[in-house]
């Protein structure tokens, strides 16, 4: 599965994650009073300048933000529609910054050092039975569930061409799911079979 | 139930949402332009069977994959960004919404699953959902409640009747084909 | 007589699964090595040996599993006992092979870094150390089920079952992993629909309709099968049916 993570040893590589991670929180506080064209466009070159500090690769990151291009230019529509450009314009900007800066985590911090870092919120969770071993065997099922899930999808559609010559049909959707979700209890039943999500000697 | 099948299911329906929003062939067409994928189809599932408990913990778990970076959201994004995008209030809609849907599903454990399921995805996975999305979505494009709801909101909600349809189809063919795994109804 | 430290009794054990008495009154000693066992569709083999590592409860009589007895518990049963299921994407729990084999022996308590170090000895130690970070779902089915059987090993079962492992597996690999399986030390019970693959086992256990059909070596038992489910099979359709 491709992640968002880019591996390297920059400075920002190397960065504890919880530094990163509290920095993003009071940096998207602090900017709320701060309003003006010229503080999100700062605001926005400050991001992408550090991206540029992880080089070429880093700068090329910044193509993340693609898939909200359409949106961020029907703010604008409607923004210009109303006659106040200018306040779509900051709104996109702002918008820009904080989903690159947040995504400049991702880019330079391991899943595992992220998880790491975020473990200690969840320790409260432990009353309701939700252990951090739990939580990383959950993680690790569903990274795993994905393409085998992708894969069931893959071999229906070609049984159903095989007999209706159409590739795709919302008529796969309901076996699909009858078939995948009966995949659940032979996985629980495997886990079960080696010691389930306790262990035997841990608990 | 066991422990371990209950974090399997858990693990199973923040995958299949996933799966639903990555494949760009179950994407259900177009509505004036902007692809409508299958991925809040998953959350309806997730809250139909499981119920408001299991199915609220697997879009969480979905959306902590996404937070460490994992591209399981629709189109393939991820990334701690998309919690500080304008669609972030239509994930945080996506808990909550399959948690109404289960809690629905649950309090109509007695009615016909067919009727239980229209009135808990059009309820839980629309309204919820949109509840959620549109004041954050005018809150960071600087908008009102009505012009997001116009953009945010109302383009996508045809689609959403089709897939509460198709939610609907799914719940009715597992209730009969596999009746344990509708926990919401046991 | 018998080690019952190293060896399987079922003593009257019935087994019912959704309300109908799927194994009935089964007793049967199994001290040997390395028993196969044979039946057709239905008559019962899965849920036996299902009871071995107690994934399935039994419903009356007693089971010892090399020391261990049905009373004390599944999770009991499932330390002693390894089990191989028939299809490795149904057993495969984590994305990679290395997380696959260290997750076992985290099981038994093993710190992180050790665990991943171990399992990757393992790997090496069957020539395919180069898998260990690759998805397991680009492995074909033969890795897989390796995958799957190591991961069960690393775990130091006394017992392994398997039931029917290699029904997706071309004969190359199936022979492969036969021979990797031979020179194990654990007790193997294997589950198969593929009688020569039972020929040079110690015993072999025909299973018909929930109870024991014949136990004894495999010249005699496998023969006697064969006979009996090809004589008359144009007549005998009611094994399809049920099954
Ligand atoms: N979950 C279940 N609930 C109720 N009955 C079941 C269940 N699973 C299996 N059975 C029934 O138990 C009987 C024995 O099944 P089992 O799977 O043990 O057979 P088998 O000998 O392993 O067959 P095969 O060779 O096809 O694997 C069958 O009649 C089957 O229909
Ligand atoms: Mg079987």
């Amino acid at each position: 599965m491709i992640s968002l993570y880019m591996a390297g040893n920059s400075w920002a590589h190397r960065l504890p994650a919880r530094v990163k991670l509290l920095f993003l929180f009071v940096l998207s506080l602090l900017i709320i009073p701060f309003n003006t064209l010229w503080f999100s466009a700062a605001l926005l070159a400050f991001v992408v300048a550090l991206y540029a500090t992880l080089g070429r690769r880093g700068l090329e990151k910044v193509k993340v933000v693609r898939p909200l291009l359409w949106m961020m230019v029907i703010i604008l529509l409607v923004h210009a529609f109303l006659g106040d450009i200018e306040q779509g314009i900051i709104a996109v900007l702002r918008l820009l910054a904080m989903v690159l800066l947040a995504n400049f985590i991702s880019i330079t911090t391991h899943m595992e050092a992220l998880m790491d870092a975020v473990e200690p919120l969840f320790r409260p969770l432990r009353v309701f039975g939700i252990s951090p071993m739990r939580m990383s065997l959950a993680v690790a099922l569903v990274i795993r569930f994905v393409p085998v899930l992708l894969a069931v999808y893959a071999s229906l559609q070609e049984a159903y061409k095989a007999r209706t010559a159409r590739s795709n049909s919302w008529r796969l959707l309901a076996p699909f799911a009858l078939h995948a979700i009966k995949m659940t209890d032979h996985v629980s039943e495997a886990l079960t079979a080696r010691g389930g999500a306790d262990g035997f000697d841990r608990s | 139930m066991s422990s371990d099948r209950s974090l399997v299911q858990i693990a199973f329906y923040a995958a299949l949402i996933a799966a639903l929003g990555l494949v760009p062939k179950i994407e259900l067409g177009l509505a004036g332009g902007i692809p409508i994928t299958a991925q809040s189809l998953g959350v309806m599932l997730a809250g139909m069977m499981l119920g408001p408990v299991r199915g609220g913990l697997a879009v969480a778990l979905l959306l902590f994959l996404v937070a460490l970076g994992l591209p399981f959201l629709a189109g393939g994004r991820g990334g701690i960004g998309v919690f500080y995008g304008m669609t972030a209030g239509y994930l945080a809609g996506y808990f909550f919404g399959a948690v109404a849907v289960g809690a629905i599903m649950r309090a109509m454990r007695n009615m016909n699953v067919v009727f239980g399921a229209i009135v808990s995805g059009v309820l839980g996975g629309i309204v919820v959902v949109h509840a959620f999305g549109v004041p954050v979505l005018a809150y960071k494009a600087d908008m009102t409640l009505y012009n997001a709801f116009l953009v945010g909101s109302l383009p996508f909600i045809p689609g959403d009747l089709i897939k509460v349809a198709l939610a609907t189809l799914v719940a009715h063919t597992i209730a009969r084909g596999l009746p344990s795994a509708m926990l919401s109804r046991s | 007589m018998n080690d019952t430290s190293k060896s399987i009794s079922f003593d009257h054990v019935s087994i019912e699964r959704g309300g109908a008495t799927i194994i009935s009154d089964v007793s049967v000693a199994l001290p040997d090595q390395r028993v196969g066992i044979i039946g057709r569709n239905g008559s019962g083999k899965s849920t036996l040996v299902r009871s071995l590592n107690g994934l399935l409860p039994i419903s009356a009589g007693s089971l010892v599993v090399h020391g261990v007895s049905s009373g004390e518990g599944a999770k009991k049963l499932a330390r002693v006992t390894g089990f191989v299921f028939q299809n490795p994407d149904h057993q495969l729990i984590f994305p990679t092979a290395l997380e696959e084999l260290s997750f076992g022996l985290r099981q038994l308590g093993v710190g992180k870094a050790d665990a991943k170090a171990q399992g990757l000895a393992l790997l090496k130690e069957h020539g395919i150390a180069e898998l260990a970070e690759r998805p397991v779902h680009e492995l074909s089915e033969g890795q897989k089920q390796l995958i799957c059987i190591l991961a069960v090993l690393i775990m130091e079962p006394k017992l392994v079952v398997l039931d029917e492992p290699f029904s997706s597996l071309d004969l190359r690999t199936r022979a492969a992993l036969r021979r990797k399986l031979e020179k194990l030390d654990q007790q193997i019970i294997f589950v198969s629909h593929e009688l020569d693959a039972l020929s040079d086992y110690d015993k072999v256990l025909w299973i018909e309709d929930g109870r024991v059909k014949q136990l004894g070596a495999p010249v005699d038992v496998l023969a006697a099968y064969e006979e009996h489910e090809l004589s008359g099979a144009h007549l005998h359709f009611e094994g399809v049916a049920r099954a």
